[in-house]
């Protein structure tokens, strides 16, 4: 599959890695500036700029990708990005990480979002879980 | 009218005592608490910390029974998520977003928001001051890309048709006066020595208007 992942350092870049070593055809569009680019030691295309310009994602390949992950550090970077995915590039598959869960009732489809990931959202319900078990 | 706004920088602490002034109702926001400082003594609108991104900030807001929204902030992807919630959820029937950085003018075209984008008004301005002077604009559209502007037209340009004005995209005759009378002029109309005419032109093409005028380029 042709996978768009957008953030920096952390979990976007392990996301990207992972798809990569996966056989997935990956680019990562690496959100922060003047760092070495730790994307294209690993061999994964990165690509530098702002995803809230359209000749950013096009670089990116964004015409032509079945998933994109909208992985910033920030939630309202995500939802315009995944606006643009859905709305404006038709990408199937769109996946975008919140950040401050105060935000997640935004991301759903009329933000062009598929699926969320909220890891904050994600550990309470673990904790919840694990201790009612 | 109730109107709110967000981001208590200058311009959103300017705009609400403008509204305050106007006997409007005013909930300015910003996620910065000492912000309020910038509003002025005896403000009598409700200054409320909090990031409008988030819905519970907006509610408390009281958005849902606002007339206008406006979003001021510096961070382009907050003044577009946090319109398209006013408009799309809340239904507030005017919202207005500043566009900070140019590059951003296509994202929020693709949304359909209004925007007033400064960086482009004031370079457009400038740029017509020093350059334009001689055709000091009537009215300016959107954020200053197109002027209304009126000249008196040369006389050695008498017997010409008003059609040799016309650039398509570029400057176009909306107006012919004569002798005191104003009409919208045939491309074939030939002008005469004392008319005044009207234009609208974009403004990267003032200078080929000028040109055309005869003025000197500075």
């Amino acid at each position: 599959m042709r996978i768009i992942v957008i953030g920096g350092t952390g979990l976007p870049e392990q996301v990207a890695e992972a798809l990569h070593q996966a056989g997935d055809e990956v680019t990562i569009i690496d959100t922060e500036p003047g760092r070495d680019p730790a994307p294209a030691k690993a061999g994964l295309r990165a690509v530098r700029g702002d995803p809230l310009v359209l000749t950013t994602l096009e670089a990116a390949g964004a015409l032509r990708a079945d998933v994109l992950v909208a992985c910033t550090r920030t939630d309202e970077d995500n939802l315009v990005i995944s606006y643009l995915a859905k709305k404006h590039y038709k990408i199937a598959t769109v996946i975008a990480r919140v950040n401050d869960p105060a935000t997640e009732e935004l991301f759903d489809q009329s933000w062009g979002v598929d699926a969320l990931a909220s890891p904050a959202s994600a550990l309470v319900s673990m904790i919840r879980h694990a201790s009612v078990g | 009218m109730q109107a709110v706004i967000m981001g208590c920088g200058r311009t959103g602490a300017a705009l609400a005592a403008r509204f305050d002034a106007e006997g409007d109702q005013v909930t300015i926001l910003d996620p910065d608490d000492a912000a309020q400082r910038r509003l002025s003594t005896g403000f009598r609108g409700r200054f409320l910390t909090g990031n409008g991104v988030i819905p519970a900030i907006l509610l408390a807001a009281d958005i849902a029974r606002a007339e206008a929204f406006v979003a001021l902030t510096p961070n382009d992807s907050a003044n577009i998520v946090a319109a398209k919630a006013a408009r799309d959820t809340y239904r507030v029937p005017r919202v207005i977003a500043r566009l900070h950085d140019p590059v951003h003018a296509e994202v929020y075209s693709k949304l359909g928001i209004v925007t007033v984008a400064s960086v482009p008004a004031t370079v457009n301005r400038i740029a017509q001051l020093l350059y334009h002077e001689a055709l000091e604009p009537q009215h300016t559209f959107g954020n200053g890309e197109t002027l209304l502007v009126r000249s008196a037209v040369p006389a050695y340009l008498a017997g010409r048709p008003v059609s040799e004005f016309d650039v398509p995209g570029e400057i176009r005759v909306a107006e012919l006066s004569r002798a005191g009378h104003s009409s919208i002029p045939e491309p074939s109309t030939a002008l005469q020595d004392g008319d005044a005419l009207s234009f609208v032109v974009a403004s990267g093409s003032l200078g080929r208007l000028k040109s055309f005028l005869g003025g000197k380029w500075s």
